[in-house]
């Protein structure tokens, strides 16, 4: 048994994603003293690793790579369209965008590859395109509109993850719209007997020195003429200091991406070990255990550990963080602050108070109440109270508790993580807290 | 029709000698006795609140595979790479009957706690794999250390 401890700091985050570990970056860099609390990873380490701020929500379905507009031109169509959207709700400060995104690239230089001005179209292991305003190094070379040559997608033998012929015919079909001609073929990883892997596995394995190393020569080998670069499943290395992707590269000779990563997402994974490696690096300090308290100024405990501080960010994420909860109605577990749902028109706690799952609809394409229900902010971040003011001094919320966004669906939630962790650290770093 | 007249007969033989004649002659003993002197032999054992809590517990589960990755048994032990910890009180939790076809991963369990802190919906997997373990291994089979009760 660890004895208590009393620690005091400037700013508390609650939550340990892309949202919380951005304000806390954010926070720090602004000079402040902060204190990180977190039960588990979350949703962002189930993400596929890439990072989507806003899909351009004129673009054709069958066009996505004509979508090619900048991320802050396209999260203004989406926020005119979606007025309940964090993105909506943030107004101006929804300029603070590319920035945000900027400070992300930087906090996480190591993993993240450098932002276009356009998003990259990145494959997922069924054949489709995706927009990602970010993406891991490990990625970036599959974008489909700066593939020079033709794509190979190299299934991996012993992995039953990816069907690489099906990969290789749906993205055939981006071939008259820009995209390359792709390509599928099975190499052997080199991995001895063991039959059958599952990701985490394979990507455990291909760490050792020499792994990736045979693993490239055998893409190497399978490589028909032409190739200009090849996909392989996400299974790249766990960690990212085992700089597997770049081995294998250098070992195959031509440029190697990973496919978008379904879960269990080791991309998603080598995500949340970037973001605590720059905790870390950055001077943050970070509990493990859940948080209960009362809220800013007053103690709060997390295991042994009783943290005071003037300042918070709400970042505890929605259904999979444990941000949000069902339990007969929906709930915010920490705080109970109102949680909110809309429908159509209609928007309010009430809604919330319904059964949760009178808050779903038939039509998959149609709006999904209980998947967008979550806390209502201002424009700076603080979250309201069931009368619309802001329900304490010095909380700020950011990430996926913030309702508005089907933030596992609509591609939009690992952008909306940075931009409000972003805002709502710098915010929390000042004394004002605010303005 | 021979078949029908003897299946018949079994029942009527069944309702009219051999039941009345077990019930004159039966052991004594509780409820929960008698319950598992006719059901356990069939893999049936009966539900108790702390099973229903397990399995209360167990359904936060989104079966994301996360807890694997702080499991090194999952890693090592081949019985367990084929059907994760995870899986075990996935599939089985609730199904008494088919949990005895877990028990080798179950089994090997080292009880080191290495996968709760990794669950994002704060499933108690530890805790749910003793109860399982003990269960199919017979009470108070408790994981070799790092047992907090
Ligand atoms: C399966 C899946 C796939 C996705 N794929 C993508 C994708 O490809 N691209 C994309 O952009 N977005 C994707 N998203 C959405 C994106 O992952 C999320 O919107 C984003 O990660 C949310 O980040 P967050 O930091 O707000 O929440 P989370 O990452 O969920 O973090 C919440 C944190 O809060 C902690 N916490 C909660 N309560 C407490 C408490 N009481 N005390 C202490 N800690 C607490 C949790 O333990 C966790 O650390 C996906 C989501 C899902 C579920
Ligand atoms: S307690 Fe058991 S299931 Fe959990 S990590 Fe340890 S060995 Fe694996
Ligand atoms: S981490 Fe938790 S939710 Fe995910 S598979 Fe394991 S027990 Fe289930």
């Amino acid at each position: 048994m660890v004895s208590p401890r009393a620690v005091a700091a400037d700013v508390l985050v609650v939550g340990g994603g892309m949202a919380g570990a951005i304000a806390a970056l954010a926070a720090r860099e602004a000079g402040a003293r902060v204190v990180l609390a977190r039960r588990a990873p979350g949703a962002t380490a189930l993400s596929s690793g890439a990072i989507g701020v806003a899909p351009d929500p004129l673009a054709l379905p069958g066009e996505p790579l004509r979508a090619a507009r900048e991320p802050l031109e396209a999260a203004r169509r989406l926020a005119r369209l979606r007025p309940d959207h964090p993105y909506a709700v943030l107004g101006e400060r929804l300029g603070a965008l590319p920035e945000a995104l900027a400070f992300a690239a930087r906090v996480l230089a190591p993993l993240l590859a450098p932002p276009l001005e356009r998003p990259r179209f990145l494959a997922t292991p069924f054949g489709t395109a995706v927009p990602a305003a970010l993406c891991q190094r490990s990625q970036a070379a599959g974008d489909l509109l700066a593939v020079d040559g033709a794509l190979v997608v190299a299934g991996l033998r012993g992995h039953l993850g990816l069907d690489a012929a099906l990969a290789a015919a749906g993205l055939e079909r981006y071939r008259a719209r820009g995209g390359p001609r792709a390509f599928a073929v099975e190499v052997d990883p080199g991995l001895g007997e063991v039959g059958l892997f599952r990701p985490h596995e394979l990507a455990r394995a291909l760490e050792p020195p020499g792994a990736a190393e045979a693993l490239g020569r055998a893409i190497r080998a399978a490589l028909p003429a032409g190739a200009g670069a090849a996909l392989v499943p996400p299974v790249l290395g766990l960690r990212p200091e085992a700089r597997v992707p770049e081995r294998v590269a250098a070992a195959a000779g031509i440029p190697v991406a990973e496919l978008l990563a379904d879960v269990p997402s080791v991309p998603g994974v080598r995500l949340q070990a970037a973001l605590e490696a720059a905790l870390a690096a950055a001077g943050v300090e970070v509990v493990q255990g859940a948080l209960q308290g009362a809220g800013p100024g007053k103690p709060a405990m997390v295991g042994a550990d009783e943290i005071t501080a003037p300042r918070w960010v709400l970042a505890t994420g929605r259904f999979v963080g444990g941000g949000v909860v069902r339990r007969g109605t929906l709930r915010e577990p920490v705080l109970g602050l109102p949680v909110q749902a809309a429908e159509g028109r209609e928007a309010g706690v009430d809604l919330a108070a319904r059964p949760a799952a009178s808050l779903t609809g038939a039509a998959r394409s149609g709006p999904q109440p209980l998947l967008s229900a979550g806390l209502r902010v201002d424009a700076l971040l603080r979250p309201l109270d069931g009368r619309g003011r802001p329900a304490a001094d010095g909380l700020f919320a950011a990430g996926a508790v913030l309702g508005g966004h089907e933030q596992a669906s609509d591609g939009t939630g690992l952008g909306v993580a940075i931009l409000t962790g972003y805002l709502a650290g710098r915010a929390a770093a000042r004394p004002g807290g605010g303005e | 029709m021979a078949t029908r007249a003897g299946a018949l007969s079994y029942l009527a033989w069944r309702a009219l000698v051999a039941h009345p004649l077990r019930r004159l002659f039966r052991r004594r003993g509780t409820g929960l006795e008698r319950f598992r002197a006719a059901y356990v032999a069939e893999g049936l054992g009966p539900t108790t609140p702390e099973d229903r809590a397990i399995g209360e517990a167990a359904s936060a589960c989104v079966a994301c595979g996360l807890c694997e990755l702080g499991c090194e048994l999952a890693v090592a032990a081949p019985a367990v790479r084929a059907l994760g910890l995870h899986a075990a009180f996935r599939l089985y939790s609730r199904s008494v009957a088919e949990l005895p076809l877990a028990t080798s991963a179950l089994a090997a369990c080292a009880g080191c706690d290495g996968c709760d802190a990794l669950c994002p919906t704060g499933v108690p997997i530890s805790r749910i794999v003793r109860h399982l373990r003990a269960k199919v291994l017979g009470e108070g089979a408790a994981p070799a250390q790092g047992d907090r009760g």
